[in-house]
């Protein structure tokens, strides 16, 4: 798919959203497959824009594409933010999920809906650019 | 869809009707929705969610801060959420503290 480029700000989740969900539905992915990951693209998106950007006081943009193999589809999400790994932040754990709502911490849970979202997750960062980059398998498909 | 949320008051009862995609961007006007009801002191605190399509970590961290801002005594009732929204209610372990319910009826 021709990738897009979007300013870094909340608005452009919609646009961003609606990115994931053509590639997705190309892809051929099941319900859940193809909403975890819509989620998980735009929590890593929310994190680029958030963290990545408007809390150091910087603007840019996101660039986002979407890679179609005989078996994945591959989203990734390239920034020139300040350096942020996702997985830095601690995903709650089962206790944490057990707990009342009113003792819950609000950290951790974005980077817990990624992993849960997709089958692989990675972060690297190369030539001052994050990559976040995210794998759902596509369903199997039997030729004759 | 666009996210709106629409607040309803109702015998201390906070009624509110949630659509379209709850996330970082529309947060923001879901917590202030929050706050309108939670100033009125309601006893409980209905979701009507069944045409919210989306729903990221920014909204489960905006029913946390609905809780935390209203008191653990008022309940939390989560209505006719289906599909990939309550599967992201329920991997999240928000079922352990709301009632999930597929209707709602006045009591």
């Amino acid at each position: 798919m021709k990738p897009i480029c979007l300013p870094a700000t909340l608005d452009s989740l919609d646009e961003i959203g609606k990115y994931v969900v053509a590639a997705t539905t190309e892809a051929g992915l099941d319900t859940k497959a193809a909403y975890g990951m819509r989620l998980a693209v735009d929590e890593i998106a929310t994190n680029i824009i958030t963290h990545g950007y408007e809390e150091a006081g910087r603007s840019g943009e996101i660039n986002l594409s979407g890679v179609l193999s005989d078996s994945s589809l591959t989203m990734v999400l390239e920034d020139t933010g300040i350096p942020f790994d996702p997985r830095s932040q601690a995903a709650p754990d089962e206790d944490d999920l057990c707990l009342p709502l009113e003792e819950r911490s609000i950290g951790g849970l974005g980077i817990f809906l990624v992993l849960k979202g997709v089958d692989d997750f990675s972060y690297e960062y190369a030539e001052g650019r994050n990559r976040n980059i995210l794998v759902a398998k596509r369903p199997l498909v039997v030729n004759g | 869809m666009a996210f709106d949320a629409k607040l309803a008051m109702t015998d201390s009862i906070a009624k509110i009707t949630l659509t379209g995609s709850l996330d970082a961007s529309s947060a923001p006007r879901f917590k202030e929705v929050i706050e309108q009801a939670a100033v009125q002191s309601p006893t409980r605190l209905v979701l009507l969610m069944k045409d919210l399509e989306f729903l990221a970590s920014a909204g489960l961290r905006v029913l946390i801060f609905a809780k935390q801002k209203m008191g653990a005594k008022v309940d939390i009732y989560v209505v006719g959420s289906q599909g990939p929204v309550l599967g992201t209610l329920e991997m999240s372990g928000f079922h352990h503290s709301v009632y999930i319910q597929d209707t709602y009826a006045d009591a």
